[in-house]
């Protein structure tokens, strides 16, 4: 018996040294592109191109922030227009979601499960592949160009209800059932008594929509064309899209820019990136 | 009754941004016109020129290649970096940071760093394999090169994601069969692959799936990093399109591809959830 425990934790061992390679060189890999871009950020565009490089450059270079920041330039703006459109549907979806996800869960309603199933057909429909109608829609709405061509789209996609329905099933019904007895009416339920239950689950699908919506670039791309509307993924893919010789330096800080709001916010919500949280979103 | 209010705001944006373009795309791929002039409707002719189009075949070529190439790859790194995350004892979190900073960027954002990396003048890539006395490919102007390199940007991109999916499903398996199967004897291989992987299935179908559904849609990256080029060796599905509404003008085209997008996914993603099943018992 001790042997064999032994033997089991000595081969923990071996393969803990294995994993800590593995994850080092890992991480690594995944962070160095962001290093190198700062580092090119800090460098004049003609220093670029000197041999041998300048991996770390001696005296930093500021002008390419301080141009991105500056009056002339719509970097702040599109950074406001990213946060707002991220903000506004991610609000608006946690309610939406769990509002459905609670009707999905607890109450007896005719239709309840034809209507599920339609949305739960739809889940796998790829949005690219409705990209042109959605473009036609909304310009015949008269909203191309419109913060609304932004938010409302991405309020259509369910899987947010699934995942609302799932935490909310694995309540148990007593909690509701006694509020209602004591007369409760559903809607205090659900605000009262269901909402803070599922936090976790809300901040979770918070999580998951606001950063779809901070890395979208296809349906921004093609629902507004006004430049102050731009978003960030729009606004600095534009930059180096540019008709003109690309300025790479202003391109490198704005890449790094454009990742600190996310970042923050990675280190704020940190704790529900683990993989219980994740599994618990998951769990059918 | 009182369901139907709590239901009414998702079904409403539901059927005006989901159920109408759906239904718009079907018939549509069966009419021309529409935009400028009044629509028509012209059968399968459509359809026919999207059969016939040498370009349709090249990104649906280059598409699945790229999926055949991303799909398995960002599996397997999620797979091995979720079991790397579970043995250790320490520094979990600060592994998991890392690992996880890919995905908060932006895919276009993420492609803009790998352009400076991989750039044929300033490229980090290049210079370090220059200083070692190396001549470093064109990465992504290379007709050979280009679209692997686009796939190990989406591998960077996405493994973790699903390593994060991944450490869920491991998290959640019963301790005490692996404690079982180790005083049984059983090595760690052994363990993997009689013990964890048949019970991780349901985690894997649904990466899996993710991963497909994903990777099929393949656009943001390649807008930056190639803009389809070299020789359209990257031009993907989407970017076709995405081009036939804006380029071509020829919307009902676009209809008909758009339709092959999404019967390819649904199909690719029904026949998935399929065989995961049976397999299983």
């Amino acid at each position: 018996m001790t042997t064999q425990r032994l033997s089991f934790r000595k081969g923990r061992l071996a393969s803990g040294t294995t994993a800590y390679v593995i994850l080092i060189v890992a991480s690594i890999t995944m962070v160095v592109p962001f290093f190198y871009i700062v580092s090119t950020s800090i460098k004049k565009t003609t220093q670029l191109f000197a041999y041998p490089p300048d991996w770390i450059p001696r005296i930093p270079f500021w002008g390419n922030y301080s141009t991105l920041l500056g009056s002339e330039s719509l970097f702040l703006r599109w950074t406001l227009n990213t946060m707002i459109v991220a903000g506004v549907v991610t609000i608006l979806k946690v309610i939406i979601d769990s509002m459905a996800g609670y009707a999905f869960a607890k109450i007896d309603f005719p239709g309840r499960r034809v209507l599920f199933i339609l949305i739960l057909a739809v889940v796998m429909v790829p949005t690219s592949a409705v990209i042109i109608p959605l473009f036609l829609l909304v310009r015949g709405m008269g909203l191309l160009d419109t913060y609304w061509a932004l938010i409302l789209p991405p309020l259509a996609n369910p899987v947010g209800v699934f995942l609302m329905r799932n935490y909310i099933q694995s309540l148990p019904r007593d909690l509701e059932n006694s509020a209602r007895l004591d007369g409760c009416s559903e809607f205090s339920v659900y605000f009262r008594i269901i909402l803070p239950l599922v936090k976790p689950g809300l901040v979770v699908l918070g999580i998951l929509t606001f950063l779809a919506q901070y890395t979208a670039f296809l349906w921004p791309l093609l629902a507004v064309q006004d430049e102050t509307l731009q978003v960030l993924t729009t606004g600095v893919a534009e930059m180096k899209a540019s008709i003109f010789t690309i300025d790479w330096g202003l391109v490198s800080a704005a890449s790094v820019l454009s990742m600190v709001p996310i970042t923050i916010m990675f280190f704020m919500f940190q704790r529900y990136f683990s993989g219980g949280s994740i599994a618990g979103a998951l769990k059918q | 009754m009182v369901g139907y209010a709590f239901i009414t705001p998702i079904l409403l944006f539901f059927a005006l941004f989901m159920i109408v373009p759906i239904l718009w795309v079907v018939f549509g791929s069966f009419q021309q016109g529409g935009i400028i002039t009044p629509s028509e409707f012209v059968g399968v002719e459509n359809w026919r020129s999207v059969f016939g189009d040498e370009l349709v075949r090249t990104t649906v070529r280059n598409t699945g290649l790229f999926a055949l190439l991303a799909i398995p790859g960002v599996i397997v790194a999620g797979l091995v970096l979720a079991l790397a995350l579970l043995r250790i004892q320490r520094g979990e979190a600060v592994f998991r940071a890392g690992i996880f900073f890919p995905v908060l960027a932006p895919p276009v954002i993420g492609a803009l760093m790998f352009l400076f990396v991989l750039h044929p003048d300033f490229g980090a890539v290049t210079l370090a394999m220059r200083t070692v006395g190396l001549s470093s490919p064109s990465w992504l102007g290379d007709p050979v090169y280009a679209l692997p390199t686009v796939a190990a940007f989406e591998i960077w991109r996405g493994a973790g994601f699903y390593a994060l999916v991944f450490l869920a499903g491991l998290l959640a398996l019963p301790k005490e069969l692996y404690q079982a199967a180790a005083l049984d004897g059983a090595n760690t291989l052994r363990r993997f692959w009689h013990v964890t992987l048949p019970l991780l299935k349901p985690t894997a179908q649904f990466v899996l799936v993710m991963a497909t559904i994903w990777n099929l849609q393949l656009f943001d990256s390649v807008f930056v990093l190639t803009d389809g080029g070299p020789v359209n060796r990257t031009v993907t599905v989407v970017m076709y399109v995405y081009r036939s509404l804006f380029a071509f003008g020829n919307v009902g085209f676009g209809y008909a591809l758009s339709m092959v997008l999404l019967v390819v996914i649904l199909a690719v993603s029904l026949v998935q959830f399929r065989l995961l099943r049976s397999r299983r018992q």
